[in-house]
């Protein structure tokens, strides 16, 4: 029972960096019509870049910062150089975004080399809590909180600022927003750039748990795929809710049913695609 | 459009090339140290591969990113017939291949046409793409995970030379012309297709999808059964492939492989025949080149390729003008220039 509990919360943060990576994603594909299978190797070279900055200045909050800002800054130039040029035409996004996605990882494996870069905890995070006879890191818990802290202000954005209203209502109809007036094209690159910095922050948050390696973000872009499907594009706690089934599933799955656990996120996709293609929670906006 | 009704003009168009490339494919061996002839059969195998995924994806506008699921289903059934099951016969084991990949094809394409859909009707071809995705990933794991019959992660190995019957084994030099008779099987069959009936009603469910649907076409059924047939060619490949490389891992169902097809595609163009073959040709010596000089660099230049070759081959509504019809053009100026 306390394994399972212990479990229950790994999964939990699991879901959170999935949560992360998966809102990123869906945002830019719900508001920009993009397609971004680059998104795994961009969360990759996050870590890198967050690790290589804790690496030299010992400062955690920078790396978190450095890595969202330099992830941002090449999203804005993939999107200004490449994807601008394939508007509306999703297959070659997808064929650029792979292409992309293999040089990321090449480059990284020739700068940093093959060996996975173990960040140190930071101090404040290093011990773990004992509640009842099961201990769980606290680190753990700070993955949760900012996850949390996202969900919210991402929430937040949607229901109650001007901008979530011009995303809902390009999502809608986007022509019609356009004819209004509205700066559109500006509130979407905004978010295009909000869902880049947000993979940058899953991968440095996620490098002292998991290390930086080259392939890290290889088989977490499959499950952010799995994620948006079933949860819905266009609601944020539809990106949540299938963050949660599938960190969830995947985690325990691993820890009691090994042998099988590798295909229950792709069977859960299959079934909700097949059952119910607009995800758990969400709007046909595709 | 233009390209492929020309192409059904003079003599000189299209026998002449076929028969010159045919001969010197077949007299090259002889002249040719066998480390080369080898690279020949692999430019072969994977332009057989680009050109089945052409099928759907050139054709009938059905873009694909798991084609490299039939690929490996075609080797991983030849070599488990030969290895597993004890059929040693390589005819005997293509067919079972090909009966395999047809079912699995038959299988996915159900809720890949039905459900997500493609084309007029679908909302949004994301949809397939990521099922297509979903399709390779999938079918991965279960050759991770049945490793009593597949190896496991660590795949097949030492598949055996192929043997034709009448107790002749073909040796590796040989395996060329086994390769060289197999696909110009397959590329003669390609090409009946493409040129019938039904491949001029694919293109019409390429350009204008509702328009067929009106004139009664049920364009449904037409992009099933080329998702299938295109899965069969590629499975072939696949087969050709194990014989070939004699060792299979599970990524040969996956993303890697996926993405050779439809580069070739791209890259070769979908508005002639033979386009990927051109690029499959240019592929497998690129690759070749950069696993002697720069092997820690291949996948860079692999994705620069990928990058280059999307952003500036031109593209008109739906069709690619790769490498395919430049060669085609070059031919017909030196052919009339000489004329």
């Amino acid at each position: 029972m306390s394994q399972a509990l212990v479990t229950g919360l790994n999964g939990l943060s699991y879901a959170f960096i999935l949560f992360l990576l998966a809102a990123g994603f869906s945002l830019t594909f719900g508001v920009m019509g993009v397609l971004n299978l680059a998104h795994g190797a961009l969360y990759m070279l996050g870590a890198y870049v967050g690790w290589q900055i804790v690496d030299s200045f010992h400062v955690f909050w920078l790396g978190i910062v450095v890595a969202a800002a330099a992830l941002a800054i090449l999203g804005f130039a993939l999107y200004w150089v490449f994807l601008k040029r394939l508007y509306g035409r999703v297959p070659e996004q997808g064929v650029l975004t792979i292409g992309v996605a293999i040089i990321i990882a090449n480059v990284v494996l020739w700068i940093w080399g093959p060996r996975a870069k173990i960040m140190q905890f930071p101090h404040v995070f290093a011990g773990v809590i004992t509640v009842g006879g099961l201990s769980f890191p606290i680190y753990r818990l700070f993955v949760c909180g900012v996850g949390i802290v996202v969900l919210a202000l991402l929430w937040y954005i949607q229901d109650k600022t001007r901008a979530g209203a011009i995303i809902r209502a390009g999502m809608d109809n986007k022509d019609m927003t356009v004819s209004l007036g509205i700066n559109y094209g500006l509130v979407s690159t905004l978010v295009f750039l909000l869902g880049m910095a947000l993979a940058g922050v899953a991968g440095v948050i996620s490098a002292p748990i998991t290390g930086a390696y080259p392939s890290m973000g290889d088989n977490l872009l499959l499950l952010t795929l799995i994620v948006v499907v079933v949860g819905g594009t266009g609601y944020i706690q539809g990106t949540m809710l299938g963050a949660l089934v599938i960190g969830l599933l995947d985690t325990y799955g691993k820890a009691y049913v090994p042998q099988v656990a590798l295909f229950f996120a792709w069977i859960v996709f299959l079934a909700v695609l097949l059952i119910r293609p607009s995800g758990l929670i969400g709007r046909k906006v595709f | 459009m233009d390209e492929r009704r020309k192409a059904h003009g003079p003599l000189i168009d299209k026998a002449l090339p076929i028969a010159v490339v045919g001969i010197i494919v077949l007299v090259l061996p002889l002249f040719i140290p066998s480390w080369a002839s080898s690279l020949v059969t692999k430019v072969m195998i994977f332009g057989l591969f680009g050109m089945s995924l052409n099928l759907i994806w050139g054709y009938s506008n059905i873009p694909s990113f798991g084609h490299a699921a039939f690929f490996g289903v075609g080797a991983y059934t030849a070599a488990i017939v030969v290895m597993k099951v004890g059929l040693s016969s390589f005819w005997l084991s293509m067919l079972l291949a090909i009966l395999v990949t047809a079912a699995v094809a038959a299988i996915l394409g159900v809720p890949a046409f039905r459900v997500f859909g493609v084309g007029a009707g679908a909302i949004n071809p994301i949809y397939f793409l990521l099922a297509t995705i979903a399709f390779g990933e999938l079918l991965s794991r279960v050759a991770i995970s049945l490793r009593p019959l597949t190896g496991g992660t660590t795949g097949i190995s030492g598949i055996p030379d192929p043997n034709i019957g009448f107790g002749v084994t073909v040796h590796s030099g040989a395996l060329y012309y086994l390769v060289f008779v197999i696909s110009v099987i397959c590329l003669f069959l390609m090409y009946r297709l493409v040129n019938s009936h039904y491949g001029y009603a694919l293109r019409g469910i390429h350009d204008n999808e509702k328009r067929m649907q009106a004139l009664g076409y049920n364009t449904w059924l037409y992009k099933y059964t080329s998702w299938i047939v295109a899965a069969v060619f590629g499975g072939v490949a696949g087969g050709l492939f194990a014989y070939f490389g004699s060792a299979l891992v599970p990524n040969n169902l996956a993303m890697p492989y996926s993405d050779i097809s439809f580069l070739l595609v791209i890259l070769g163009g979908t508005t002639v025949f033979f386009g990927p073959l051109v690029a499959g040709a240019l592929y497998v010596g690129i690759e070749h080149e950069a696993s002697n000089y720069l092997p820690q660099r291949w996948p860079l230049i692999f994705g620069a390729i990928l990058v280059i070759a999307i952003m500036m081959i031109p593209w008109t509504r739906g069709r690619y003008r790769g490498l395919g019809p430049e060669i085609l053009r070059l031919w017909r100026k030196v052919t009339r220039g000489a004329a």
